[in-house]
């Protein structure tokens, strides 16, 4: 525990800057992930337990396709594109069968592929840790703001993932698709009633979901390492986000993905091994206080 | 006695049940009834545990019943079988009646013993006996037909030696035979068990042939009471069922 | 009309004979390996039982029951290496200490409904696992309580013989699960029952449900907790994989592929699965494709313990003879 380092930190403002911006950049790309999770629990009533890996999926595809094209914007594209199509598969062939059965059904087929999606990993890309390094555009001297330090990439990733946000919203309130995907969330019997196929609708989610997830590995993958089981920390705290701002609240997410990204920058400083555990601390505290999470529906 | 006074509910702002005075005297057998949404399954909730009354006393025999548990409730003498037969899908009838007497009998926390103590088969065997099961003790609750479910339901309740037994719609769900069956039997339990009965019922025809006494709901206000010719040609209540074609055909 | 209950002298004599073919089993067939796999599954025979305990029988679905396998291993291996005091001494403070945890962990977490109570479980669970990963003078971190776990004999018994360990494990298990089965079949167990298929109704009986869940809660906690013990006990050593949960996800695997609704379907669960575990890894480096696969096969294919479709085929039989008989 490092306390004295973090009061430090709190009042200079470089290090906020450049804390509170490494703080919203995981918070943002964990929102993105986040969000596709509340979505499937939203509306599938199915705590999706493999979307961890449909990020590391997204990650190493950015790295393979980045090899190849050299272009990082067509690697990410493809990892959003290629891990949507690996959610489709996932939906339409393994969880579609265990929609009805209890929860632990379901946990143990996401748990199966977890195993298997990680060891696949393995053999494909080799066990060591991969970096896809940095694309020559964001290859620039990083700004100072306040005298903290902003690398470019940051500020890029940052306006990315808030238009990717809007983008969600926009979907979500605004087309027949975000209708349809919400009446289902409410009512299901209803949506079906009405000639929709609601087997398209939950397909649907999916893929939106599973997109999300592999766009935020994509996005995230120059500044991270690679290595299989990255997915299980990311599955861990958008776990968490979703608890605590709110199981099917995308706004929720939002709000708790913020709010852990900030734990997680602020808190590596102050309780170095312990942050994992703060964050538990956190879900804990407002599974005991409201359950149904900061932005969520009663009961 | 069971003393209903100055019942109040509401339900974000929309009164569910308003000013609700109604007396259940010791023995006697009344239905309620109302078109839908008059208010009487949530009448039940509030006599019952379920609900809390805004304002208002539920008191039986002098106790007053608002606020306190459901276990205490149940201690009172206020036993409750439900519309849809709230059972043990998984146990047979016999192992749910077993368990519901232990229950009763505050052993269900014993860990020292082997269930069942055969101190309760003598109970369980008599309340089989009072609903006709007897013949179906080894059946898995999950596979009883509807109707046995019900008196599965209506035999859990009880074990707990009410006094007074609260019906919610004995006969839904049931064809013409099985509804006349059903109440029949509610009315043997309720003259040989001496028990103050309450049901809740929508077959204008049995009400009028079985209960004595009827109470009728509308909108969550008590519109009449009275016995069944008074009520059956009470224009307040005509009024409220008018369109039914049921009410149509009674009068 | 009625089936033959399970009585108590009925499973006793059960008991006793399994465990004293288990105790006969090394001289029969000498191996290490076999001897090993039959403590590491006594191990999780225990935490497996304890777990359906919640599951099967109450309906509380943990996803954390890790946390009381690994702190069973820690507690012990810490009381031992630390205050020095006597095997039996050290098992009554693990039994004490991971009582006081289920208490604790169960009081906050059984106010919560359904999936909210499984995440919570997990919280706590991967709070320990934090604590543990992050306290380095106390548990050794990442690396897990190293130096040993001293055995200082007792009663004649003394484990660092092999011999003895294993005794030592299968009696255990098979107390363990005796106990356990008296509990289950006591009016408490089917006071569990009534909760898991109708918590609302259990209410209406004047059962004191939280009171029940809370004791069902610490008792799976205390014998998750034993099983752990024995685990530390024969890995001389205490790891964070025992409080990871990966822990909990294998310990419901174990109850599903063996059976939920069977006593001892936990404890077969735990045997396919060790076993299942043991010729994967000697097979092949790509344990977690294996596995996952097989996992797959059950869910999709079996869908119902191995022990399920035994229950079913005497429950079938038992109907039959019920209807048209008696």
């Amino acid at each position: 525990m490092n306390l004295a380092a973090l009061t430090d930190c709190l009042t200079s403002a470089s290090c906020l800057v450049t804390q509170t911006t490494s703080g919203l950049i995981i918070g943002m790309l964990l929102f993105l992930v986040a969000a596709g999770l509340t979505l499937i629990f939203g509306v599938l009533k199915v705590v999706n337990f493999t979307h961890g890996s449909f990020y590391m999926l997204g990650a190493y595809l950015a790295l393979t396709v980045n090899g190849l094209t050299d272009s990082y914007f067509l690697a990410v594209l493809a990892a959003a594109a290629g891990v949507g199509l690996f959610a489709l598969v996932f939906e339409r062939f393994f969880m579609s069968k265990v929609y009805g059965s209890n929860v632990l059904m379901q946990l143990l087929v996401c748990y199966a592929f977890i195993l298997i999606l990680d060891d696949a990993v393995k053999i494909i890309w080799g066990p060591e840790f991969k970096s896809m390094g940095m694309a020559t555009v964001f290859q620039k001297p990083p700004l100072f703001i306040a005298g903290g330090i902003v690398p470019v990439f940051y500020l890029f990733l940052i306006i990315v993932t808030l238009i990717l946000s809007l983008v969600l919203w926009l979907i979500i309130t605004r087309t027949k698709f975000g209708t349809v995907v919400r009446a289902a969330a409410v009512n299901p019997s209803m949506v079906s009633a009405l000639g929709i196929n609601t087997g398209l609708v939950y397909s649907g989610v999916f893929v939106l979901g599973g997109m999300l997830a592999g766009l935020a590995g994509g996005l995230a993958a120059p500044v991270r390492s690679l290595t299989a089981g990255m997915g299980f920390s990311i599955l861990i705290e958008s776990f968490i986000v979703t608890v605590i701002g709110g199981m099917g609240s995308i706004a929720g997410a939002l709000l708790g993905s913020i709010m852990i990204g900030l734990v997680r920058s602020f808190g590596s400083i102050g309780f170095p091994l312990f942050v994992e555990g703060l964050m538990f601390l956190l879900m804990a505290i407002i599974l005991i206080l409201k359950p149904s999470g900061l932005l969520g529906k009663e009961g | 006695m069971l003393e209903v006074k100055g019942l109040f509910k509401s339900f974000g702002g929309v009164a569910a049940i308003s000013d609700v005075n109604i007396d259940f005297p010791t023995g006697s057998l009344t239905a309620i009834i109302g078109p839908n949404g008059a208010g009487k399954s949530t009448f039940f909730n509030l006599i019952s545990g379920g609900l809390t009354p805004d304002a208002g006393s539920v008191t039986f025999n002098g106790t007053n019943l608002v606020g306190r548990s459901r276990a205490q409730i149940i201690d009172a003498g206020i036993g409750r079988a439900f519309q849809v037969a709230r059972i043990f899908p998984t146990l047979t009838v016999e192992e749910s009646l077993l368990g519901a007497v232990t229950a009763h009998r505050r052993r269900a926390q014993n860990i020292t013993h082997r269930f069942p103590l055969p101190e309760m088969r003598d109970r369980m065997l008599e309340v089989a006996e009072m609903l006709g099961l007897t013949e179906k003790l080894g059946v898995t609750s999950a596979n009883l037909s509807h109707g046995d479910q019900k008196l599965l339901d209506i035999a859990l309740a009880l074990v707990l030696d009410p006094k007074v037994l609260l019906r919610d719609e004995p006969t839904a769900g049931m064809g013409p035979d099985e509804r006349w069956r059903m109440i029949e039997g509610v009315h043997e339990l309720w003259e040989r068990e001496k028990l103050t009965l309450i049901f809740i019922e929508h077959d204008m025809d049995i009400v009028f042939k079985i209960a004595p006494k009827i109470s009728v709901l509308c909108y969550g206000r008590l519109l009449a009471e009275g016995t069944p010719d008074q009520i059956r040609t009470n224009p307040a209540v005509i009024e409220a069922y008018l369109g039914t074609s049921h009410e149509e055909a009674a009068v | 009309m009625m089936a033959t209950r399970p009585n108590l002298v009925r499973d006793i004599a059960i008991a006793a004979v399994a465990l004293i073919i288990l105790l006969l089993l090394p001289y029969v067939w000498p191996s290490k390996m076999v001897n090993d796999l039959i403590i590491r599954v006594s191990a999780f025979a225990l935490f497996a039982t304890s777990l359906n305990l919640l599951v099967g029988y109450t309906g509380m679905v943990s996803f954390g029951h890790g946390m009381f396998f690994g702190f069973g291993a820690y507690a012990f291996g810490l009381s031992m290496q630390r205050l020095g005091v006597s095997i039996p001494m050290a098992f009554l403070i693990t039994v004490v200490s991971s009582a006081l945890l289920g208490l604790v962990v169960g009081a906050i977490s059984i106010r919560l409904k359904d999936i909210y109570f499984s995440f919570i479980t997990l919280a706590f669970q991967m709070l320990l696992y934090s604590t543990v990963i992050a306290w380095v003078p106390l548990t050794g971190g990442d690396q897990g309580l190293m130096g040993g776990i001293p055995r200082p004999p007792f009663l004649g018994i003394d484990l660092s013989i092999e011999a003895h360990r294993y005794a030592f494990a299968v009696t255990i298990m098979v107390v363990g699960l005796l106990i356990l089965r008296q509990i289950v079949e006591s009016p408490f167990g089917y006071t569990l029952r009534m909760i898991r298929d109708n918590t609302e109704r259990a209410t209406f009986l004047g059962i004191n449900v939280f009171r029940a869940k809370l004791t069902a809660f610490v008792i799976a906690g205390v014998f998750g907790a034993i099983g752990g013990m024995v685990m530390a006990l024969f890995v001389s050593g205490a790891y964070p994989e025992f409080v990871n949960w990966t822990m909990s996800g294998e310990g419901i695997f174990m109850i599903m592929l063996g059976g939920l609704s069977t006593f001892v379907g936990p404890a077969a669960g735990a045997l396919i699965l060790s076993l299942l575990n043991d010729v994967i890894t000697r097979g092949t480096e790509h344990h977690g494709l294996f596995l996952g696969a097989v996992i797959l096969l059950f869910a999709l294919g079996l869908r119902k313990g191995v022990t399920d479709f035994v229950a079913d085929w005497f429950r079938l039989r038992r109907e039959a003879s019920s209807r048209s008989g008696s």
